[in-house]
């Protein structure tokens, strides 16, 4: 910073020498103009003598031209009179402010509308710093800037891959995924993630694409893999095959351990491809398997009241425990599953209010209350 | 390293502030300290502009986007050239690069006047640095280039993707480099005026700056035009966009200007004249600046259009060209008045070459601004467009171009038109024959083509019939005939060579606006056309990735008469991945002087796509054309005689003395 101040410390004595130091030399006396015309008129007539020598013009061009540059000379002399410097208050004044002017004004300027606080940031200096100082953008831009150095690096794309799909930038992740997959070969973890980023880049549509990279995950085998089950599920609903989703999304629900945080999503997806087809969702929140179970056993009534019963808990446990988003949302749907809208308009009010209707918890519910045809409420 | 050069730029200001006022007053009173001071100061304040100048590229090649502009127009996947080049693809870069040029020349008048007299050099200086202050103060206050942004973002939103090409190297440095260039004219020419003389030399002295800036102009001309040219993907070489136009005004005063101040330098005559057209060609150059910045035309060159910047040059365009004006309508009348001169003579010649280029030039000026007048006024939007300037325009430059050769061999005072038309006979046989055959072999109902291509030829035939006669070739021994042809004086040189290259390019317009092909059609791979005797094939659409665009490239073998290949073309479409923004990169095939130019459209639904395949005939003349135009002026540019128009018909000298 210091080394900043002296530069432009140096700079400003440059700038105000140029101006000082022409005035502090003594004055050179100055030729006036006609002299200069004189001096012009004596090079043309010399001109002319080197270009008669050199043939370029006869003779009597030359005397013509020589005669005529003499009549300029002539003319001349009556108005060969020397200015005398005349002398104005006006010089002083304008060469203090000249002098002064230089540093005031640049200084002043500057501070004005510089940020001389501000150091440059290079790109490549501001990726070389110590990483637990880099921001995560920078991060990500000093990843890239390896892979395009190395984009044989199998293990870069395979890092990259995920934070790009966390980012938003699907485009970027499905290119990183399928590097990955290319470098490092196929695996569930790399083709359900080149699935999720196709699905994200498609705006939320499971794609031909994207159903083959999940099956591709599910045929290699190992775990559960709920994501690909969940997706491919969800393509089947995009299809209009509800039946087929709800059979899948109630497998995978049952292959599910009661804990797996999986179970919330894939309860509401079900509900909606039920809610689809016309038959009311079994709520989750917890319907366990037995409930589930039972449920299926029953007749139409029954389930309804048991369906009404667990809609009425969920109800109450919120009234005593308000600060639960995803509580409020799963309320909020049963109730318009049940077509009970007012109900449901009025769950979402209650939600908005516990939440904060400016909260991000809030914006989400409005947001989701709306897919589900609920106004905003006013 | 950025912020030390945002100061430099301000400093920059400061120092031009002096320069405005100290050496003015010096000159007004006499006082030569004060004087001396302009020169230093210019010379200091052009360094300090260039060192914010290089601060910003630098800015730019470190990809340091803490600077708005660099973010705003720069991505870290660019290459490092358009990375550079970038720096001016943008308003604010682009008016830093205009004022750098700007102090470059006051710094040039500076190092190089020391034969200029002291009040004239101050005066121009001091007249200089007015035009930087306003410029300087339009920069810092409306388009700071060294605007910062905290925190930086990691990466910029890249350049234009039209503006990623060499021609960004090229064209707009040595566009500003003619503009600013006349800006030396106007300074000198207002110096003039204040000063209330004209020196005996003030021609001669202007004279280079206008070669200089004529030279440039006509180079970042040709340069755009040949940019357009390939880059726009339908083989225009000129639009008569107001764009455009706006370069082609202060060409066209500019080459007036150049011509009135070779009568001026050599016999005395036009003083006035030629200080108005000085003040014309820059304020044509400040009217450019004003249409292409202030967002009150839309085109690729409109990169920002903030109505305060409009309103800011608008206010500096009405204070130099209506004080300037007004300055002249004051003090000319105390101008002494130069010598005068027979009609028919090369005064004569020039006086109309002047006649026709101003006229030219109201009549682009019209057609420029009318269209703007009218939706100012009415709020329609008209367009004014190739068929008013070919109504327009063209008549009046067909005539000047059938002048042309005439004028050079006119002698000064009087001359003979009836001993010239002789001379020039053989040249107006041999054009007159290249119309015959270009009706007879090209196209037997292009009677106006035929009558271009005469045009063409006759430009080109005079122009050579020039240095033939000053060489005497025909009336000396071939030997003697080449020894004078070398000795010629570099400026005539000059003339024959900026005049042949007026033919040349008139040649190429003349053939491609009348001859050129265009065929449109879909094509799939495998297929193949046929194009003014050339076979192409289009062999198949491969994708291609570059540096920050992915593109599929079109490959298409061609191959000539015999069915030999003799050129592949590659013409593709390109997606440039920061913007998301499409391109078309047409693929040119040189043949001789003519070309080739496909362009590929939209992929049909079976596979095929639409390709278009221009034959255009002898286009590269065109700009070959401002080649030799550009080396005739550098020839003439380093003629350093001091010229004086002698009289050349020798047996009536007494006469002619008598007269003058």
């Amino acid at each position: 910073m210091m080394v900043f101040w002296l530069i432009l410390a140096l700079l400003t004595i440059a700038a105000s020498l140029a101006v000082l130091l022409p005035l502090a030399r003594p004055p050179r006396s100055h030729a006036p103009a006609a002299a200069h015309d004189l001096e012009v008129y004596r090079d043309q007539l010399a001109e002319i003598g080197r270009d008669r020598q050199r043939g370029l013009i006869g003779e009597s061009e030359a005397e013509e031209a020589r005669a005529e540059i003499g009549r300029r000379m002539i003319k001349l002399e009556a108005t060969r009179i020397a200015a005398a410097p005349r002398t104005s208050m006006l010089v002083p004044i304008v060469t203090a402010c000249s002098v002064l002017g230089v540093p005031l004004l640049s200084w002043g300027v500057y501070t004005a509308i510089g940020s001389p606080d501000l150091p440059a940031q290079p790109l490549a200096q501001r990726l070389e710093k110590d990483p637990r100082d880099n921001t995560l953008d920078e991060l990500v831009a000093r990843a890239e800037s390896h892979i395009r150095a190395n984009p044989q690096d199998g293990r870069g794309w395979n890092v990259l891959a995920p934070i790009y799909l966390r980012m938003n930038r699907s485009g970027d992740a499905a290119v990183a995924y399928r590097n990955a997959i290319r470098l490092l070969g196929s695996d569930p973890a790399r083709e359900t993630g080149l699935g999720e980023a196709l699905f994200a880049e498609a705006g939320g549509i499971v794609t031909k694409e994207a159903a083959d990279a999940f099956r591709r995950a599910l045929a290699a085998g190992g775990d559960i893999n709920p994501k690909a089950r969940f997706y491919l599920a969800t393509a089947q609903a995009q299809d209009g095959r509800l039946e087929d989703a709800i059979t899948a999304l109630t497998s995978l629900q049952n292959d599910l351990p009661q804990s797996s945080p999986w179970r919330g999503v894939i309860g509401e997806a079900l509900a909606r491809a039920q809610a689809e087809l016309g038959t009311p969702a079994p709520v989750a929140g917890g319907p366990s398997r037995d409930d589930v179970e039972a449920a299926a056993q029953m007749n139409a009534e029954d389930r309804a009241a048991m369906i009404e019963t667990m809609v009425a808990s969920l109800d109450q446990r919120l009234r005593d425990n308000p600060a639960d988003a995803e509580g409020w949302r799963r309320l909020v749907r049963s109730y318009s599953v049940l077509g009970r809208k007012d109900d449901a308009r009025q769950a979402l009010e209650r939600g908005l209010k516990a939440l904060g209707p400016e909260s991000e918890a809030g914006q989400e519910l409005r947001d989701f209350a709306g897919t589900l045809g609920l106004g905003a409420v006013e | 390293m950025t912020e030390t050069g945002h100061f430099a730029l301000v400093l920059a200001f400061a120092l031009s502030l002096v320069q405005v006022a100290l050496p003015l007053l010096g000159a007004r009173t006499g006082d030569a300290r004060l004087m001396a001071v302009g020169r230093p100061v210019a010379i200091t304040c052009f360094a300090m502009t260039a060192l914010a100048f290089a601060a910003l590229v630098s800015a730019y090649m470190l990809s340091d986007f803490s600077v708005v502009n660099v973010f705003e127009n720069s991505h870290s996947q660019k290459p490092m050239l358009y990375k550079i080049t970038g720096t001016w693809g943008n308003h604010e870069g682009s008016m830093l690069l205009w004022v750098l040029i700007l102090t470059l020349f006051g710094a040039l008048v500076a190092a190089f006047g020391r034969n200029l007299p002291a009040t004239l050099q101050a005066t121009v200086l001091s007249v200089q640095g007015m035009v930087g202050v306003a410029f300087f103060l339009f920069i810092l206050m409306t388009s700071n280039p060294f605007a910062r942004l905290s925190p930086a973002p990691i990466e910029g939103r890249d350049l234009n993707p039209i503006l990623q090409d060499v021609g960004l190297a090229i064209h707009p440095p040595l566009l500003y480099l003619g503009y600013v260039g006349f800006s030396i004219c106007f300074s000198f020419a207002v110096a003039a005026l204040i000063e209330g003389r004209i020196d005996a030399a003030w021609a001669r002295w202007v004279r280079p700056w206008t070669l200089v800036a004529w030279i440039f102009l006509t180079g970042g001309i040709a340069m755009g035009s040949f940019w357009a040219y390939y880059e726009l993907g339908w083989g225009g070489f000129w639009f008569w966009d107001p764009v455009e136009n706006a370069s082609f005004m202060p060409w066209l005063a500019g080459t007036a200007l150049l011509h009135s101040a070779i009568v001026m330098e050599k016999r005395g005559a036009l003083k006035i004249w030629t200080l108005l057209l000085s003040i014309l060609a820059f304020s044509l150059s400040l009217l450019g600046t004003f249409l292409v910045r202030s967002g009150v035309l839309t085109s690729v060159h409109a990169f920002a259009s903030d109505p305060s910047r409009g309103v800011f040059i608008l206010a500096i365009l009405v204070f130099f060209i209506g004080g300037a004006l007004a300055l002249f309508a004051w003090r000319a009348q105390a101008l002494a008045p130069g010598g005068l001169f027979h009609p028919i003579s090369r005064e004569g010649a020039l006086v109309l070459n002047n006649l026709f280029l101003s006229t030219a030039t109201a009549t682009v000026l019209v057609g420029t601004l009318y269209p703007l007048a009218i939706e100012a006024v009415t709020g329609d939007k008209i367009s004014v467009g190739e068929p008013f300037f070919n109504l327009t325009f063209g008549p009046v430059f067909a005539v000047l171009l059938v002048a042309v050769p005439f004028g050079p061999l006119l002698a000064w005072k009087r001359g003979d038109v009836l001993a010239v038309a002789q001379r020039l006979s053989v040249a107006f046989a041999l054009a007159a024959l290249a119309g015959i055959l270009a009706l007879l072999f090209l196209d037997k109902n292009a009677a106006l083509a035929a009558l271009g291509v005469g045009l063409a030829f006759w430009l080109i035939f005079g122009a050579l019939t020039d240095l033939a006669m000053r060489a005497g070739i025909g009336k000396v021994a071939p030997k003697a005939a080449l020894r004078r042809l070398m000795g010629l004086p570099r400026s005539a040189h000059g003339t024959a060579l900026a005049h042949l290259g007026l033919g040349l390019s008139t040649l190429g317009v003349i053939a491609v606006v009348t001859l050129q092909t265009e065929t449109i059609l879909t094509m799939k791979p495998g297929e193949t056309v046929d194009v003014a005797g050339y076979t192409l094939r289009f062999e198949a659409l491969n994708p291609h990735r570059g540096p920050n665009y992915t593109e599929d490239q079109g490959v298409f073998p061609v191959f000539d008469a015999d069915g030999s290949q003799i050129a592949t073309i590659i013409s593709s479409k390109r997606l440039y991945t920061a913007r998301r923004m499409p391109t078309t990169e047409a693929g040119i095939e040189t043949l001789i002087l003519s070309q080739l130019y496909v362009s590929l459209g939209d992929e049909t639904d079976d596979g095929g796509i639409v390709v278009r395949i221009w034959w255009k005939p002898l286009v590269t003349l065109i700009w070959l054309g401002a080649l030799v135009m550009m080396i005739g002026g550098t020839l003439s540019l380093a003629d350093r005689r001091l010229r004086v128009g002698a009289p050349a018909r020798p047996k009536k000298a007494g006469h002619a003395a008598a007269t003058t």
